[in-house]
């Protein structure tokens, strides 16, 4: 085995791949919001996403692009805040802002060390969004991703097998809020009405964790 | 006096809530700084336009913040880890219209945070009590004990007067007496005795509207305190001048 660890570059990789995630299922993710909410997660995120990619994801030779793992993040955290609109500006802002905050000043995070900081951002979408399990929300997804990535780290995984674990659970946690009834944001409008759908929270969530899991997966350069 | 923030989705909508609310205000009108959209036309909110805005208007009595609904709640949230000021900054749970317009005539009335922040609190109070769904009449635990007694307590002084005005207790005459109120020393309720709702404390925006009070109503003044008396003519001698609503 190679060393386990994640460089920044691969990060701002992860950060492309769920870019162009978003954007593919844009469509996607907006009918999905359409059916439970205001119609504007796919754009929302795609808009978010490009906005950060744009910020981070070119090559700077004037030296502005971050060369720390915690810059990178707040970098992103901050530029969804003012790029989103939506409620998932706040919250996948959140998320990013906590998961710098906790990564601190480095150059490359361990299995444990990308657990703690994405374990930081679900801690972040909590507090924002007082979402619990079953709430139809996008902790339905994190929360599992999480819960198995440390499962896989715990018992000797690598990286590259957590983070598929992560996607696998993010997918299950997923298909698991179609039936429920949503009790958090604007699907909570609907009450009953709201089951039968998934959410789309959930749903750019596991996309999140389907990019860490592509851009890991990959045999390295 | 207390700055405002208001929080929307929606640019246009905040700056016609505003406008309605600047309509109620007789003297000089709080700092308003709205957050609105999120930047290039689209629809939502921005925590760091939130943030800005609390720093814009703040002062040493405080912020309140009014947010529509959804990430605007979300946003206000946020800002608060974004934000410079150490002035008190509170986050208001009342429904967006009717807590703007209280929070703007309170605040130029010269109300402090807490009170704003409980007046806001309860601002959907006036509406329910127009639709006869239960409201709890008094807004302030405070003044209801002086009202239930005052009406006991020696030394406490009364006027009874009838509403001419053509559209009874609404939102300005209501405002102007809560202005008026705050100028004594005095614990100064109001009762409507034709429809027998009340005694509310007349400091209180949305206890005086919950009473619905119509033209031809009768109403109850009621004080105690140093200023007492002072108080009661005063607001005795707007009643009678309809509130300046009968030219």
């Amino acid at each position: 085995m190679t060393t386990d660890t994640v460089s920044l570059d691969q990060l701002v990789a992860w950060l492309a791949r769920f870019r162009e995630l978003v954007s593919q299922q844009q469509g996607y993710l907006t009918e999905l919001d359409s059916a439970i909410g205001d119609a504007d997660h796919g754009s929302n995120m795609t808009r978010g996403m490009t906005a950060v990619m744009e910020k981070i994801g070119v090559s700077h030779d004037d030296g502005t692009q971050a060369t720390l793992v915690d810059e990178l993040f707040k970098s992103v955290g901050m530029t969804l805040v003012t790029s989103v609109g939506g409620a998932s500006g706040p919250l996948y802002g959140t998320f990013f802002l906590r998961m710098g905050t906790t990564a601190g000043p480095v150059t490359t995070l361990d299995g444990a060390a990308l657990s703690a900081a994405l374990r930081a951002g679900l801690g972040g979408v909590v507090a924002r969004g007082k979402a619990e399990a079953g709430d139809k929300t996008m902790f339905d997804a994190m929360a599992p991703a999480l819960d198995a990535l440390d499962a896989s780290l715990a018992t000797g995984g690598d990286c590259v097998t957590a983070t598929a674990a992560a996607f696998s659970a993010a997918k299950a946690g997923r298909d698991a809020t179609e039936p429920l009834v949503a009790r958090k944001g604007r699907a909570s409008y609907l009450g009953e009405r709201s089951s039968g759908h998934l959410d789309p929270g959930a749903t750019s969530t596991a996309l999140l964790f389907e990019a860490l899991a592509d851009t890991l997966g990959q045999a390295p350069a | 006096m207390i700055g405002i923030v208001v929080v929307s989705h929606s640019p246009r909508l905040a700056e016609a809530a505003v406008e309605l609310a600047l309509e109620m205000v007789t003297g000089v009108p709080p700092a308003i700084a709205i957050a609105a959209g999120a930047g290039d036309g689209v629809i939502g909110t921005d925590a760091t336009k939130v943030a800005a805005a609390i720093d814009k208007v703040s002062t040493p009595e405080g912020v309140i913040v009014l947010m529509d609904l959804g990430s605007a709640v979300l946003s206000a949230a946020m800002a608060l880890e974004f934000i410079e000021t150490d002035n008190p900054v509170r986050l208001s749970d009342a429904p967006f219209v009717e807590g703007i317009v209280a929070a703007v005539v309170l605040a130029a009335a010269g109300a402090s945070l807490d009170e704003i922040s409980r007046e806001a609190h309860h601002a959907m109070d006036a509406k329910q009590g127009q639709l006869d769904l239960p409201v709890p009449v008094v807004a302030s635990p405070d003044d209801a004990e002086s009202a239930i007694a005052g009406s006991a307590i020696a030394g406490s002084v009364t006027a009874e007067e009838t509403l001419v005005n053509p559209d009874g207790l609404h939102s300005r005459p209501a405002a102007s007496i809560v202005k008026a109120v705050s100028l004594f020393d005095a614990k100064v309720t109001i009762a409507d005795l034709t429809t027998g709702t009340g005694p509310v404390a007349a400091n209180s925006l949305m206890g005086l509207m919950s009473l619905g009070s119509r033209t031809g109503d009768v109403i109850r003044i009621s004080a105690t305190g140093p200023q007492a008396a002072e108080a009661v003519e005063r607001l005795r001698a707007m009643t009678v001048d309809g509130f300046g609503e009968l030219r």
